[in-house]
């Protein structure tokens, strides 16, 4: 239950930001979190709803925006998006640090995000 | 960066924050990586699902270690020290970190340990994360290098069950292969997992019971 450290550090972040604003109420918190976190949507939209109750962000909507994963290769120069493992789970394709082009190792280059976008909210004391 | 506005009330703003969430423990790992490099110590984080082996794998290579370079201990447990009294048999510098009810380890908790021993003369500092495969992977500590610990017990699709924690890791160790057969699991469909992942990884597949593989492992950490 990382998805807890994560809700607690946004919520931490906005009414830090808030305290030193004028702002009334939080509407909306929008977030980029990239492709290859390991962050559980759900669970992060429950504790988000759970911890901001009687604080100026009560009832906000957390939207999340997805990063794409991409990776560069050191081998080729290979830049894009990553080689996905197809077949490896029946719920979906894994992301993988393989190559898409010559097979061997490549880093990631994007997809690492958990960032707070933007976030809209009234004015006033 | 945060941008600062003028507000009138009433009036609804959408601003950009582009605040990083992870940030604040990132920065807390990069002050502790600073502090291990001016000691001239490594610091190995060591991942695994509860019961991989983790305590004991980190238990043996402490033995062989220990006579060649100064070796310390930072056990990551929820509740109990039953994992660093182990450790303390072997006389060498251990400190308990007791999360409670927390999944991982974060930068600020190696810190707090990191100022409990005297780190004149160390060289290797053993991390041993909490047993889970999830959580502590978004949670860098200040160590050089990840060494996930997967044993034959878990199943035979442990590493494709738990993507995120190999794509971060610089060593996997497949702990337990003398159960291998019994537990009709293969290390080598293991080993192939993790190279779907991360083709240059290095796997090492070994036993604590038998010692096959500690010897290896050893000399990989110290080359780190």
């Amino acid at each position: 239950m990382h998805e807890l450290s994560i809700a607690s550090s946004i919520v931490e972040s906005v009414l830090e930001f808030a305290a030193k604003n004028e702002i009334k109420k939080v509407l909306e918190v929008k977030l980029l979190i990239g492709e290859l976190m390991a962050v559980e949507w759900e669970q992060l939209r429950f504790c988000y709803a759970a911890i901001t109750r009687e604080t100026a962000m009560e009832d906000s909507s957390l939207e999340i925006e997805q990063v794409e994963a991409t990776v560069s290769c050191p081998y080729c120069s290979f830049r894009g998006r990553p080689k996905y493992w197809e077949d490896a789970l029946s719920c979906g394709p894994i992301a993988t640090l393989q190559c898409p082009e010559c097979g061997k190792a490549a880093e990631p280059e994007q997809g690492k995000e958990c960032v707070i976008k933007t976030i809209k909210y009234v004015a006033g004391p | 960066m945060i941008r600062t506005i003028e507000a009138s009330p009433d009036e609804i703003y959408d601003i950009e924050l582009e605040h990083s969430l992870l940030e604040a423990n990132a920065r807390l790992a990069r002050e502790n990586r600073a502090l291990l490099d001016a000691h001239g110590i490594t610091a190995i984080d060591v991942m695994g699902a509860i019961g991989s082996g983790k305590t004991t794998l980190i238990g043996r290579l402490i033995s062989r270690l220990k006579d060649r370079v100064g070796v310390a201990v930072f056990n990551g447990d929820a509740t109990t020290s039953c994992d660093t009294d182990l450790i303390a048999e072997q006389n060498v510098p251990v400190v308990q970190i007791a999360t409670v009810n927390g999944c991982h380890l974060d930068a600020n908790l190696i810190g707090k340990a990191l100022r409990k021993i005297d780190l004149n003369g160390l060289k290797l500092i053993f991390i041993e994360n909490i047993g889970n495969l999830i959580c502590p992977a978004e949670f860098p500590l200040g160590s050089k290098a990840r060494v996930v610990v997967v044993s034959v017990t878990e199943g035979q699709y442990m590493v494709r069950k738990h993507p995120h924690m190999f794509l971060g890791a610089h060593l996997v160790v497949i702990n337990k292969v003398d159960l291998a057969e019994a537990m009709n699991v293969s290390v080598a469909q293991l080993a192939h997992d993790v190279h779907m992942l991360k083709p240059d990884i290095k796997v090492i597949p070994a036993s604590c019971k038998d010692g096959i593989g500690l010897d290896e492992i050893a000399t990989e950490l110290v080359a780190i």
